[in-house]
C-alpha cells in the first residue's frame, strides 16, 4: 500500500531523510517515532506529496506520488499536526466540499457526512463557522473529513494533539477497526505509549535514518534481553550519534 | 464504491462554489456582526467614488475644451502605470497565495490538478489586485463617457474592457512568480531585492526625466508640451494599455452620423477582441506554467533551509537598555522587545519603508516646480495631511492590535514584576517615537522643497508633533480599551469594530488639526503676499498674528487631549482586564 524506495530528501547540504526504504502493507498501522528534527515531518510531507524526494520513489497503492499525484491522492486521507480549515465555512459545508472533491454521489455523500458527524459527535457545532471552533473541535472535523471518502491509506501527523480523552478513544477504536478492514495507517507520534498500544510495526528515526524497524514485540524482546524499559531503549536509540549500535531488524 | 477524479470543469465548479460560499458567509457575517463597519465602508466608498467622479468630470471638461488630443496620452500613461503596478501586486499576492498559505498546503494534498489550485488562487489575487482599479477607474471612465457624450455602447463595453484588461498584467505577474520560484528558489530574496531596486531606480529616472529638467519654465505651455512629449513613451502599439486606451477612445467617439458612430464602435470591438484574445492566451500560459512548475516549486520552497544566524545584541537595543534611570527600566525593556519584533517582521517595516519612501520621493520632486507662496503653503498643508493619514493607517494597522496581541502572551507579562500601565505606556512611546522621527523628516523635506518660510515650517512641525502624539494615543488607548485576545491576526483585529472606530477618530483628528492650522497659516501668507485682506473680518482675524497663536494653542491643546484622554481611558480599562 505504501512504498518508500530509497527515498532521500535534502535541505541544502543537510540530509533530512536518508535512503528510506520501507513497505507498509494493507491493514497495517505503522508508527514513526523519533526526536524533534529526526525527519518524521519530512517523511510525512513526502508521503502526502507536499515535498518531492530528492532521490527515490514513493508509491501509494501503486501510484507514484510524482507522476500520478492525483491518483495517489485519491487513495489518501491526511490529518496534519496543524490542520487547515476554511474559517468562513461551517463544518457541514467543509465536509460537503470534501465529498464533492472525491466525486462522491450526492445521496451517498449525505449518508457519509451524517455518519462522520455521528461518529465524531459534531452535531452541536456542524452548522457553525469554523472560525469559532476550539482546537479539539477543529481536530475532530479534520478527522471526519479524512475518513469521509473511505481512504485506503491514512496519514496522521501527531493525531491526538488537542483531542479530549473521549475523542482519543473514538479515534483509537476507529483506527483499530479500519486497519482490521484493510486500511493502511501511517502515523507519526512523539508518544511511545501510543505507538506501543496502537502500532503493528514501528520505526524509530534519528537524523534522517531509520534506526529501528520492527514489530512492537520485537522491540519488547530487546527490552527483555537487557532488562530495561521500553522508554530507556527508545532513549538509547534516539540519543545514539553514530548508528553503529543499531538494533534494527530486517524487513525494509 | 471507488472515489473518482474530477474533470477540469468539475474542479473549476468546485473551487468556484467554494469561493461563492466563503464570500456569502463573509458578507452575512459582516452584515450581522459588524453593521457599523459595513455601513461605514459602504458610505466612505460611495463618497470616495463620487469625489473621484466629480474630480474627473471637471478635469475632462477642462481638457475636452482645451486639449482634447492629450486624452490618448493621459489614458496611456494611466493604464500603463496601472499595468506595471498590477504585474507586481499580482505577483506578490500569488506568491503568498500559492506558496505560503495554509490553504495551498491543504489543497496540494487533495486530488486536484495544480492548474485548478492555480486558477482558484489566481481568481482571488485578481480580485485583490484589481479592486482599486475598479474603484478608481470606473468613476474616471464614466465621467469621460458623460463629458464626451459617448454612445450607450461605451458604458456597456466598460466592464468587458476592464475585466479582460486586468487579466493580462495579472497573468504576467502570476507567470513571473511561478517561474521565479521554480527556477530560482534559492536566489529569490536576492532576485526580489534586485527587482525592487531596479523598479525604484526606474521610477526615479522616469520622474526625473519627465518633470525634473524643466524647472525654469514649470507649468508653462513649453513645460507642458515637453512633459507630454516625454509621456508619449507610454503610447507603444504593442502594449495592452495602448489597446485599452485606443479601444475606450474609439468606443466613446460619437460620429457625425450613425454610420461613423457604428464604425468607431466596431473599431472598439476589435480592440476588445485583441485584449480578450491576449488575456485568454496569457491565462492559458499561466495555467500551463502552473501545471509544470507549481508542485515542483512548492516542494523546492518547502525544502529551503532558513538561514540560522546568531543574532548579536543590536547597538540600539543595547543603548536603550542602558540609558536612563532604573525607575523606568521595564518600559525600556518592553520597548527593546517591540523594537526587535518590528525589525524582524518584514511585513511591518517593509510597508513602513515603501509608504514613507514613496512620500519622500514625491516630496523630493516638489522642488522641480516653482510655486507662488500661496500655492506652496496650500501644498504644504496638504502634505501635512497626507503624512498624518499615512501615519494613521500604520497606527491603526500595527499599533492598535499590539495590546490585543500581547494578550496571547499575557501569562509571560503577567508573571513579570511590571505594572500593567507600563505595558500601555511602552506601546505609546514606541508608536510615538517611531512615528515622530520619519514624520518630522518628511515634513522638513516637504517644506524645504516648497521653500516655505521658517515660521510656517515651525507651525507644521508643531502640528506633526501633535499628530504623532494624538494618533499614537488614540491607537494605543483604543487598543487597550477594546482588546481582542481571541484573534491572532493583527489585520483582523484592526479590521474589527475597535480598529475601524480608531481609524475614523484618527481621520477626524487629522482633519481638525490640518484645517485649524491651514486656514490661519494660509490667510497669514495671503496677507503677507497681497497686503491687507479685503475680505470679511473673520478672514482678517484668522490671518492675523493673534489668529496664528490661537490656532497653535488649539493644536497643542487638541494634541494633548487626543494623546492623553484615550490613553487614560485605555489604561483604566486595561487595569481591570481579565484575559
Amino acid at each position: 500500500m505504501i512504498q518508500f524506495e530509497n527515498a532521500t530528501r535534502t535541505y541544502g547540504n543537510k540530509v533530512a531523510v536518508s535512503d528510506l526504504s520501507l513497505t507498509i502493507p494493507s491493514g497495517e498501522l505503522f508508527a514513526l517515532l523519533g526526536p524533534n528534527g529526526a525527519g518524521k515531518t519530512t517523511t510525512i510531507k513526502m508521503l502526502v506529496g507536499l515535498l518531492r524526494p530528492s532521490r527515490g520513489v514513493i508509491r501509494v497503492c501503486g501510484h507514484d506520488l510524482i507522476t500520478e499525484t492525483r491518483s495517489a491522492h485519491l487513495h489518501l486521507g491526511y490529518v496534519p499536526d496543524e490542520p487547515y480549515l476554511y474559517d468562513k465555512l461551517t463544518g457541514h459545508e467543509f465536509l460537503r466540499f470534501i465529498a464533492d472533491m472525491y466525486r462522491i454521489p450526492r445521496d451517498l455523500s449525505q449518508e457519509r457526512i451524517k455518519r462522520e458527524i455521528d461518529r465524531f459527535e459534531l452535531h452541536e457545532f456542524a452548522d457553525e463557522l469554523a472560525e469559532n471552533y476550539s482546537l479539539g473541535m477543529r481536530q475532530r472535523l479534520v478527522f471526519a473529513a479524512a475518513f469521509l471518502h473511505d481512504p485506503d491509506v491514512l496519514v496522521l501527523d501527531e493525531p491526538m494533539v488537542g483531542l479530549d480523552p473521549r475523542s482519543v478513544r473514538i479515534v483509537k477504536d476507529l483506527l483499530k477497526a479500519k486497519t482490521a478492514d484493510g486500511m493502511t495507517v501511517f502515523m507519526s507520534t512523539h508518544t511511545l505509549a501510543m505507538a506501543e498500544e496502537m502500532a503493528d510495526r514501528m520505526g524509530i528515526m534519528v537524523q534522517g535514518n531509520l534506526k529501528f524497524l520492527g514489530t512492537v514485540s520485537e522491540l519488547r524482546e530487546q527490552v527483555d534481553m537487557e532488562t530495561r524499559s521500553l522508554e530507556n531503549l527508545y532513549l538509547e536509540i534516539t540519543s545514539s550519534e553514530t548508528g553503529e549500535d543499531e538494533v534494527a531488524s530486517d524487513d525494509t | 464504491m471507488q472515489n473518482q477524479l474530477l474533470d477540469i470543469p468539475q474542479e473549476n465548479q468546485l473551487t468556484r462554489r467554494l469561493r461563492g460560499t466563503i464570500a456569502w458567509n463573509l458578507v452575512t457575517t459582516i452584515f450581522h456582526q459588524s453593521r457599523f463597519r459595513f455601513g461605514l465602508v459602504l458610505v466612505l466608498s460611495t463618497i470616495f467614488w463620487a469625489a473621484v467622479f466629480c474630480l474627473f468630470y471637471d478635469a475632462f471638461n477642462f481638457i475636452d475644451s482645451m486639449h482634447a488630443e492629450v486624452m490618448s496620452l493621459l489614458f496611456n500613461t494611466f493604464f500603463s502605470a496601472l499595468m506595471v503596478m498590477m504585474i507586481f501586486s499580482t505577483g506578490i499576492l500569488m506568491y503568498g497565495g500559492l506558496y505560503r498559505s495554509g490553504e495551498s498546503s491543504f489543497l496540494l494534498t487533495c486530488p486536484l490538478r495544480a492548474e485548478a489550485i492555480h486558477a482558484h488562487k489566481f481568481t482571488e489575487a485578481l480580485w485583490f489586485s484589481s479592486w482599486g482599479f475598479i474603484l478608481l477607474g470606473s468613476p474616471m471612465l464614466i465621467a469621460y463617457g458623460i463629458v464626451r457624450d459617448a454612445p450607450w455602447s461605451f458604458f456597456i463595453m466598460l466592464i468587458p474592457f476592464i475585466v479582460t484588461f486586468v487579466i493580462i498584467p495579472a497573468s504576467i505577474g502570476s507567470i513571473l512568480c511561478m517561474l521565479l520560484v521554480a527556477g530560482l528558489p534559492r536566489l529569490r530574496l536576492h532576485t526580489l531585492s534586485i527587482s525592487l531596486a531596479l523598479v525604484a531606480m526606474g521610477i526615479l529616472w522616469f520622474s526625473w526625466s519627465t518633470f525634473g529638467s524643466v524647472q525654469s519654465q514649470a507649468l508653462t505651455p513649453a513645460w507642458f508640451e515637453e512633459t507630454l512629449s516625454r509621456l508619449a513613451m507610454t503610447e507603444q502599439i504593442f502594449l495592452p494599455s495602448w489597446w485599452l486606451s485606443s479601444g475606450l477612445l474609439d468606443a466613446a467617439l460619437r460620429g457625425e452620423s450613425r454610420e461613423l458612430t457604428h464604425k468607431s464602435t466596431l473599431e472598439a470591438l476589435k480592440f476588445l477582441g485583441l485584449i480578450l484574445a491576449n488575456a485568454l492566451f496569457l491565462s492559458l500560459v499561466a495555467s500551463w506554467v502552473a501545471r509544470w512548475t507549481y508542485r515542483k516549486g512548492y516542494s523546492n520552497l518547502q525544502a529551503e533551509v532558513p538561514t540560522r544566524r546568531h543574532r548579536k545584541i543590536f547597538w540600539l537595543d543595547e543603548l536603550l537598555s542602558r540609558t536612563g534611570s532604573q525607575v523606568g527600566n521595564p518600559i525600556r525593556l518592553l520597548l527593546v522587545k517591540d523594537l526587535q519584533i518590528f525589525r524582524r517582521d518584514v511585513s511591518q517595516w517593509s510597508q513602513f519603508v515603501i509608504f514613507f519612501g514613496l512620500l519622500a520621493l514625491y516630496f523630493y520632486n516638489l522642488r522641480s516646480f516653482n510655486y507662488s507662496h500661496v500655492y506652496a503653503s496650500l501644498i504644504g498643508h496638504l502634505n501635512l495631511a497626507v503624512v498624518g493619514l499615512i501615519l494613521s493607517t500604520f497606527t491603526t494597522r500595527f499599533v492598535f492590535p499590539s495590546i490585543s496581541l500581547e494578550g496571547r502572551r499575557f501569562w509571560i507579562l503577567g508573571l513579570l514584576p511590571i505594572h500593567r500601565d507600563q505595558i500601555v505606556w511602552s506601546k505609546f512611546l514606541f508608536s510615538f517615537v517611531g512615528g515622530l522621527i520619519p514624520c518630522l523628516g518628511l515634513i522638513l523635506l516637504s517644506d524645504s522643497m516648497l521653500g516655505l518660510p521658517w515660521g510656517a515650517v515651525f507651525v507644521h512641525l508643531t502640528c506633526c508633533l501633535a499628530l504623532c502624539g494624538g494618533l499614537s494615543g488614540i491607537a494605543v488607548g483604543m487598543g487597550a480599551s477594546m482588546p481582542n485576545f481571541r484573534e491572532s491576526s493583527p489585520a483582523k483585529i484592526a479590521a474589527g469594530f475597535g480598529g475601524t472606530l480608531s481609524l475614523v477618530l484618527s481621520a477626524m483628528f487629522i482633519i481638525l488639526i490640518v484645517i485649524t492650522v491651514g486656514f490661519t497659516n494660509h490667510f497669514n501668507l495671503l496677507q503677507q503676499t497681497i497686503g491687507q485682506l479685503s475680505g470679511n473680518t473673520t478672514s482678517r482675524l484668522l490671518g492675523s498674528y493673534g489668529g496664528q497663536v490661537a490656532s497653535l494653542l488649539i493644536i497643542i491643546a487638541g494634541g494633548l487631549l487626543a494623546t492623553f484622554l484615550p490613553l487614560v481611558l485605555g489604561i483604566r480599562a486595561f487595569r481591570q482586564l481579565e484575559p
